[in-house]
């Protein structure tokens, strides 16, 4: 049974700062009930905010206020359960999620999804878009709304989320500053000619349908993961361990984390939530001429 | 019957309960008097339990930012995926970009 939305208990508020006196950046936001609106700015304005990754743990205080304050909520959401979550934040959230559907083009999708921010937004509505984890990656139409509504004269902001890569890295222990760390949709290897560092970490994202070019198909299969597969195995053998990693999206789960060699990667059952990751598979290698360099910069600087 | 939701809520923000082993966090939800299905949910370290409750909601996740087949989509692009600008922080007049200072 669908529990009711009822009004955010009442938070604390901040006396209102005049910006006559006071040089504020064009993005903060200033309650001045006194001051004329401006010229310049049009009603209607839109919020991208990311619900984190798991229901309850990663939705900041300040995502959680662009919600509330809204007037309307659209939601992207990872699970069916956190965006039951989020409909007791919000009298009016609408799911974008009955847009995807099988057979068709998800680019027809994202630009509804664009489309139904943007009508509200030119309504005159403040509108909030919600995202799992951080909605600006691996995320299309909140960067284009964003960039439309800005285009067009509206007030538009992406707030950071908590991402899956964050997750990531929390769960399998990876500093991603320690031997350097590359992103790519796994897609992008197959369609592009890319180049791998194999003496850092590889992540790879959305495995599981890995070379769509049809953008209307939610899983590939083993042939395809087998392209990919034969790609990598130009910079990695082919028992090379790689990490398969789903991330926790309720609190009652754990991370899922498999480890496989590259070569069981196309035969592996996969989901298109799970990420690939390639642990190092070279060592760093030492750039002499540049170091000498260095130590000379350093000889005179008298640091050495 | 405790509210699922809340009680998720409760857990996912709560540092002992988020990390809680099954056999730590399996009083609690019967103290909590949570539903049978989270009970289950939880005993068996299967999420997919809860759709007893909530019924079967899967949602499709993936996005796709730069897959081709939708260069159509930036007519700018001359089909060599040429990387695009970021865009201004700041808001601009309709049809024309200005930069802003932060």
């Amino acid at each position: 049974m669908k529990r009711a939305w009822r009004a955010p208990p009442r938070r604390k508020t901040i006396a209102p700062v005049h910006s006559s006196t006071i040089k504020l950046p064009y993005y903060q936001v200033v309650s001045t009930p006194t001051l004329p609106p401006s010229n310049d700015a049009r009603c209607g304005s839109l919020a991208c905010v990311g619900m984190g990754m798991t229901l309850g743990s990663h939705l900041t205080p300040l995502a959680r206020s662009h919600i509330e304050q809204a007037d309307v909520v659209f939601a992207a959401l990872s699970d069916g359960i956190v965006e039951l979550w989020l409909q007791r934040m919000h009298p009016d959230v609408r799911s974008l999620q009955p847009y995807y559907a099988e057979g068709k083009s998800r680019m027809v999708t994202y630009r509804q999804w664009v489309d139904l921010m943007m009508t509200e937004v030119r309504a005159g509505k403040n509108v909030c878009g919600v995202f799992y984890g951080h909605p600006g990656i691996f995320a299309w139409s909140p960067h284009k709304a964003i960039e439309m509504a800005r285009a067009e004269g509206f007030k538009a902001h992406m707030e950071p989320g908590i991402s899956a890569e964050d997750c990531l890295y929390a769960d399998l222990g990876i500093d991603p500053g320690r031997f350097g760390c590359q992103h790519f949709e796994a897609s992008q290897l197959l369609f592009y000619e890319r180049r791998i560092d194999p003496a850092g970490y590889l992540v790879l994202w959305q495995v599981g349908l890995v070379g769509d070019l049809s953008l209307k198909r939610f899983s590939t299969g083993p042939a395809y993961r087998q392209a990919l597969v034969d790609v990598l195995s130009a910079d990695y053998p082919l028992d090379h361990e790689v990490i398969v990693y789903r991330g926790a999206t309720l609190p009652i789960q754990k991370p899922r984390v498999r480890r496989m060699a590259l070569r069981d990667l196309p035969g592996a059952e996969l989901t298109a939530e799970e990420t690939v990751v390639l642990p190092p598979g070279t060592p760093l290698k030492q750039n002499r001429a540049m170091r000498e360099r260095l130590a000379a910069l350093d000889k005179e600087a008298s640091i050495a | 019957m405790s509210d699922t939701i809340e009680l998720l809520e409760a857990i996912g923000q709560n540092a002992t309960l988020r990390h809680a082993s099954v056999d730590e966090l399996a009083p609690i939800l019967e103290q909590a008097k949570a539903s049978a299905a989270l009970k289950s949910a939880v005993a068996a370290g299967d999420s997919s339990l809860l759709s007893e409750e909530f019924g079967h909601k899967p949602n499709r996740a993936p996005q796709i930012s730069n897959a081709p087949g939708h260069e159509e989509d930036e007519p700018d692009h001359d089909g060599d995926d040429k990387p695009p600008h970021p865009s201004d922080p700041g808001h601009s007049p309709p049809h024309k970009r200005t930069p802003h200072e932060q």
